[in-house]
Parts: structure tokens; C-alpha cells; sequence
């Protein structure tokens, strides 16, 4: 008799959250849970008010009945999705396109319950439908935004960055929301080898066996041998040469003004930029909206659409799934291979 | 729509012989009148190929030369003053000579020819101010062998406001369908900050309006100005610029008339929603508005320099040393700029109006 070893449960555990109760996001994932196909392979629960997903599915037109469970920990024992309920927020607190406390409050609930599963390996990645960040705040955020809050609830200590992702492209930022005139202090050595590492170590997660990482200059025309800015010179080259040292095939730094060009004809799968507006624009242009974010550096894969909680359409049913389903599919890719890491590490 | 009629011819200068702007210059006169100029849209019907006048201020020797080399069925027509320049034909280069000092060798750069190959802008740009000429088209220079030769140069642009005299010019990007002129221009990033000041933004943005208007037939040009910082400053909670600054200098000018959108968050102007309601875009340095343009007119754009008593545009890349001599390089950047210049002489009687 061959030895029989316990079956080790391959599939991640993907835990969605309904996003703000005021915008599209419960819509959303009512029509998310309609797609054919994207649950093979995963666990998915939902997590969330009862009332809110009912609400959600009679926007989108739909009717789903999820079996009901009560701890993460019972996911594994679904082969489909499973609705996970909690009595977060009344709906009478809550009315479309408002920012309220109480759907802050609601979100930041859910959110630590998210936490603390995955803090419990209950969880292998989690993908939340647009949040407000207003509201947010208003219900007791007490972090910049929910990146950091994140971080800190998952007592990270290394680096962590969101990263914006369109199609093939990805895209990191070594500072973000400062002042122009403080971007030049933010380019550090340390900043760039650990933003650059993190966007390879979180490509190769999402299933890209080689990422090709490209590192923006900082200064025009990538400072012109000196002349025009010397932050390539001091900076910005020695870090990709660090980075190399280090087994990375970091390139760079290239001048912003043509780099994306290349990045649009697929010769890069990833940007590392210097600041928020030379992304941001370009992202933008190629169609930020339809894009996902990913929160980079933390025990576990978060994403969520690039999009907002559209107030405009909330409640219509005419919201667009399409970056919500791609959003739930980098979760599912990133939380597949980060439990391959995990069972082979134990 | 009134036709434009130029009699003055236009001229061009290749810039570095050893770079790519020679056998570009070339190449359009080999296929010239194979394509109508490129039009920028800017509202008049622009003149047929065969009645432009049309001339590089050069060394005829080298263009022959490189032709040779190249292959180009070129034949090299020298011309001794711009009046004497016959409408442009396809397969003839008329060249008003400036010799160079020593032979020029495609890929290598010689401080030998530097001193020359200014000269010839000189010269150039003096016919246009004295009214010779009716635009200037450059090829692209390369700074470090002027520089190199003795001769401190910082750029076409600067040297271009130094013969005609300007205390500032503006440096604009256009492509069909997208024109972006900046505050400031070759400017480290982490000096970009202090250096938006009223002062730079009143004349900068009044430069823009005036020949838009003189140059590009607007008679009413709406300008979105992109904010300084993330979010154009999100209230003051991202940068100050725009509540100290920038605004009030934009009130200002509002009031003496100009039609002014923003300052706006510079990721969303560069969307459609934005873009469709102005004319052209006002950025405050180099890297926030010319990613867009070129990621949308690559190989396509021109670089105009507004402000000077001149028409003059130029193309929007380097001298390419690398790809010199093989016939690979794109002459679309100076075919658009030549199609900038042509389509600029909006009206002519105001064009020497500073000189």
C-alpha cells in the first residue's frame, strides 16, 4: 500500500467585498457573479450585508442564490462561490450617490474582517469593488487611504506601492500624492530598487515568467548627460545597476517623453515612474479607466477596477463589469500562485 | 476658405551634416508632390506643392555627396539669394550655399563644421527677419559638438531669441489634432517649481494667444492650462502652486479677455472630454505635455516656436547620428513641419510686425 498523504486543497480562497453601498460597486458584482467560467479553479466568497447583495443583484437583473457560510474557513468545503453575511450597515442609512459614515464605516468593517482572515491564511487574495474614499474617511479611516491602511493592519514593514495595470501593462510610481516640487527628495536609491523589485516579484506572481521592467528618467529628455538634471546620473542609473546586481533585469532610466510609446508596442510589461503625473497621464491615455489597480507589497494580492464609485450611474444597472471581472482575475492568478508558494513552503 | 498664397520661399536648414537631417532634406525632394502637404487643420486651403518656393541653406558639395552616397535621385540646384529660388520640382534641391569647413563623415561629429553649420542658421534666419524669406524649417543640430567647437549654444530656441532680439519665446508641439505649448521648457524637474512664476505664466501664455491668433487664424483661442502638481494641487493639500500662483495669474489675464480653461489635473486634460473644448494645451513643463503629443503624432509632429518675429518650425527629433546615411530615418516629423510653416502664414502682413 502506497503511503496516502493528505489532499492539499490547491485552489486560493478569493474573498470579494461589495465595495461602497452608495455607488456601482454591489451592482458590479452581482454581474461578476453571473460571469460563466471564472470561478473554476477558486474558492470565492462574498462578503457582505445580506440586504446590500440582494440590492445589487436587483440592479444588475439578476438572482443568485449563494450557499451561506459563516467563517472563512468553511470556503474550502464549496467547490462554487459562497455569500459570507455580515450586519455591517441598515439600508435605510444608506441612499445612492451619498457619501455617508455609516457605508464608510460599513466598507472598513468588512475590509479588517478581510484582514484578519488573510492574517489567518484563511484567505489567498482579495478583490473589492470600488470604494469612496470620502465616506471612508467620514466613517473613521484614519489612514491616507486604504493602501495604508492595509499596510498597517497587515503589519507590513517593507515596501508596498499600488501598482496600475491596463491589458499587459503595468505600472508603478515612486511618489505619488506630494507636491511636484518634492518629487526630486523622493528619488532615492532605495525607493527604486525596492519599487522595482516589488513590480517584479508581482508580475512573476500574476503568471509572467519574464517581466521586462522598464524605469522612467525623472528630469527632460532623461537630463541630457547632466545638463538638464542630474537625479539619472546620481540616482536613478546606479539603482537599475543595483537592481541587476541582484538578478533583475531592470532597464532604464529612458526619457518619459517617448518611453511610453515603447510600453504601448508591448516592450515593456512594466514602468517603473518617478512621479504621479508622468504615469497618471499616460495611463490614462491608454485607457485608465478600463484598468485594475493592484496593492503591491503585502502578504496578499488586493486588487479592485481603477475606476470610482461612479455616483452618476449608481443604482442603473449600466455600469460596465469588464475591469471588475479583470480585476477578480488578477486576484484569482496572484492568489493561485501565491497558495502554490505558500503549500510549498510548509 | 481663402487659398494661401506665398511668394517668399521657404527655407530649411538640414543642421548637423553628420546626423540624419542631410538625406532627410533629400528624401523630401525626391518625392516631392508625391503627397499634398500635410494639413494642420488650421482652417485655410493650402497652396499646391509646385507653387511653393523652397530651398536648404547648406553645403551644396555635401548634399551632392550624400545624395551619391545614399542613392537619392537628387540633382542639387545652387541658388544665389532666395529671390533667385524657382518653385520647388521633385528630384532638384535648390540650395543657398554656406560652405562647410572641413568634409562631413555620416555618424561623426566634427567641431570643425560647427562654426558653419550655425552660420547657415544665421544666415537664415536674418532672410526671414528681413523679410527674403517667408519661414524657416530646421533640421535637427546637435549641442554637445557646438559646445565642443567653443561656440556656447543651448539650443536652437535660445539661439533663435538671441538674433531676433526677443526677451521670450514658446516652445509649442503640435500634431493633427493636438498642439501643446509649455511654461517651461529644458528645465530640471526640481527647479521647475520656483521657475512657474506670474510673471513666466503672463508672457508665456500671452505669446500663445497672440499667435494663435496671428499665425493660426484662431481668432478666439481657448487654452486649457494644466495645474503644476498631482491633482492640480487638490485645494492646496498637494502644492500650492495653483492657489498662490497660478490662479490668480489666470484671473488676471481672464480679465484682460484670453479664454482660459483650468488649471485643470493634467492626467484628465489630456483626455477627450478636456481636449475637445480647447484649442491647444498650456503645460508647465516639458514631460507633462510631451509624452501625449508624441505618443499621439509620433513621426508626425513639429516643434514651432512662437514669439519670434520669424515663422519657424522645426522637426520634433535629434540628429539620429546612429541611423545617418541609411536612408532608414523617417522624414514625416519634417514633413509636418514644413506643412506648420507653410499653413502658419495665416497672414502674411503680420509677420514682420516685431522686426
Amino acid at each position: 500500500m502506497p503511503d496516502l498523504k493528505p489532499v492539499q486543497d490547491l485552489k486560493p480562497v478569493i474573498a470579494v467585498i461589495l465595495g461602497d453601498p452608495a455607488g456601482i460597486g454591489p451592482e458590479l458584482i452581482a454581474k461578476l457573479f453571473n460571469e460563466a467560467d471564472i470561478f473554476e479553479g477558486v474558492h470565492t466568497v462574498l462578503l457582505g450585508d445580506r440586504w446590500l447583495w440582494q440590492e445589487g443583484q436587483r440592479v444588475a437583473g439578476i438572482d443568485h442564490q449563494l450557499p451561506e457560510i459563516s467563517e472563512f474557513s468553511q470556503a474550502r468545503q464549496y467547490s462554487g462561490p459562497v455569500f459570507l453575511p455580515m450586519d455591517t450597515v441598515d439600508q435605510d442609512a444608506i441612499h445612492y450617490a451619498q457619501e455617508t459614515a455609516a457605508g464608510g464605516a460599513s466598507v472598513l468593517a468588512l475590509l479588517t474582517r478581510c484582514m484578519d482572515a488573510a492574517l489567518a491564511n484563511d484567505i489567498d487574495a482579495i478583490c473589492f469593488a470600488p470604494l469612496n474614499k470620502f465616506s471612508m474617511k467620514k466613517g473613521g479611516l484614519q489612514y491616507e487611504d486604504e493602501l495604508h491602511f492595509f499596510a498597517d493592519h497587515l503589519k507590513v514593514t517593507d515596501y508596498f506601492c499600488e501598482f496600475n495595470t491596463l491589458g499587459h501593462l503595468w505600472t508603478a510610481r515612486i511618489s505619488s500624492h506630494i507636491p511636484l516640487k518634492e518629487a526630486a527628495t523622493y528619488i532615492t536609491e532605495a525607493r527604486i530598487i525596492a519599487a522595482s523589485r516589488l513590480m517584479y516579484d508581482s508580475l512573476k506572481l500574476a503568471g509572467n515568467p519574464n517581466p521586462r521592467i522598464v524605469v522612467a528618467a525623472f528630469n527632460p529628455h532623461g537630463g541630457e548627460g547632466g545638463t538638464c538634471g542630474r537625479e539619472e546620473i546620481e540616482v536613478i542609473t546606479p539603482a537599475v545597476k543595483a537592481c541587476q546586481a541582484l538578478g533583475y533585469p531592470i532597464q532604464g532610466p529612458l526619457p518619459a517623453d517617448t518611453l511610453f510609446i515603447k510600453a504601448r508596442d508591448g516592450e515593456f510589461d512594466a514602468v517603473v515612474t518617478m512621479y504621479h503625473d508622468q504615469g497618471q497621464i499616460a495611463i490614462k491615455l491608454l485607457g485608465f479607466m478600463e484598468g485594475v489597480t493592484v496593492q503591491g507589497g503585502l502578504p496578499i494580492p488586493i486588487t479592485t477596477p481603477a475606476h470610482g464609485t461612479a455616483f452618476d450611474i449608481a443604482g442603473q444597472g449600466k455600469a460596465n463589469v469588464g475591469p471588475t471581472r479583470n480585476a477578480f482575475l488578477i486576484a484569482c492568478r496572484m492568489g493561485h500562485n501565491l497558495r502554490q508558494q505558500r503549500i510549498q513552503h510548509t | 476658405m481663402s487659398k494661401l498664397k506665398i511668394d517668399r520661399p521657404l527655407l530649411i536648414t538640414p543642421g548637423e551634416p553628420a546626423g540624419i537631417g542631410p538625406e532627410l532634406t533629400l528624401q523630401l525632394m525626391q518625392h516631392w508632390g508625391q503627397q499634398p502637404l500635410p494639413d494642420p487643420g488650421l482652417g485655410q486651403s493650402l497652396p499646391e506643392v509646385n507653387e511653393l518656393r523652397l530651398a536648404a541653406v547648406a553645403d551644396p558639395d555635401m548634399l551632392a555627396e550624400r545624395a551619391a552616397t545614399l542613392g537619392i535621385a537628387v540633382r542639387i540646384n545652387v541658388v544665389p539669394t532666395p529671390d533667385a529660388v524657382p518653385p520647388a520640382q521633385a528630384g532638384v534641391l535648390n540650395v543657398l550655399p554656406v560652405p562647410l569647413s572641413a568634409p562631413a563623415q555620416v555618424g561623426q561629429l566634427n567641431p570643425d563644421n560647427a562654426d558653419s553649420v550655425l552660420s547657415a542658421l544665421g544666415q537664415a534666419t536674418d532672410w526671414c527677419r528681413n523679410g527674403q524669406a517667408a519661414a524657416l524649417i530646421t533640421g535637427p543640430m546637435h549641442k554637445g559638438v557646438i559646445n565642443e567647437a567653443g561656440i556656447p549654444f543651448t539650443g536652437h530656441t535660445e539661439f533663435l531669441q538671441a538674433r531676433c532680439g526677443v526677451e521670450r519665446v514658446v516652445m509649442m508641439l503640435a500634431t493633427e489634432g493636438l498642439s501643446v505649448a509649455l511654461v517651461t521648457t529644458h528645465l530640471p524637474l526640481a527647479q521647475v517649481a520656483e521657475a512657474i512664476t506670474p510673471e513666466r505664466i503672463s508672457q508665456v501664455t500671452r505669446i500663445l494667444v497672440h499667435d494663435l491668433q496671428t499665425c493660426f487664424g484662431c481668432s478666439e483661442p481657448r487654452i486649457l492650462v494644466c495645474g503644476l502638481n498631482p491633482h492640480a494641487g487638490e485645494g492646496g493639500h498637494l502644492g500650492h502652486e495653483e492657489i498662490d500662483t497660478i490662479i490668480p495669474t489666470l484671473d488676471q489675464l481672464r480679465d484682460e479677455g484670453l479664454n482660459l480653461i483650468g488649471p485643470l489635473p493634467a492626467d484628465t486634460l489630456f483626455t477627450p472630454h478636456w481636449l475637445n473644448q480647447g484649442d491647444c494645451v498650456l503645460a508647465m513643463y516639458h514631460d507633462q505635455g510631451l509624452p501625449v503629443l508624441k505618443f499621439k503624432g509620433f513621426g508626425h509632429a513639429a516643434n514651432i516656436t512662437l514669439g519670434l518675429p520669424i515663422i519657424r518650425t522645426s522637426v520634433d527629433h535629434g540628429t539620429a547620428l546612429d541611423l545617418a546615411g541609411q536612408g532608414i530615418a523617417d522624414p514625416g516629423s519634417l514633413h509636418t513641419a514644413l506643412g506648420y510653416a507653410v499653413a502658419m502664414q495665416h497672414e502674411p502682413s503680420l509677420h514682420t510686425k516685431q522686426a
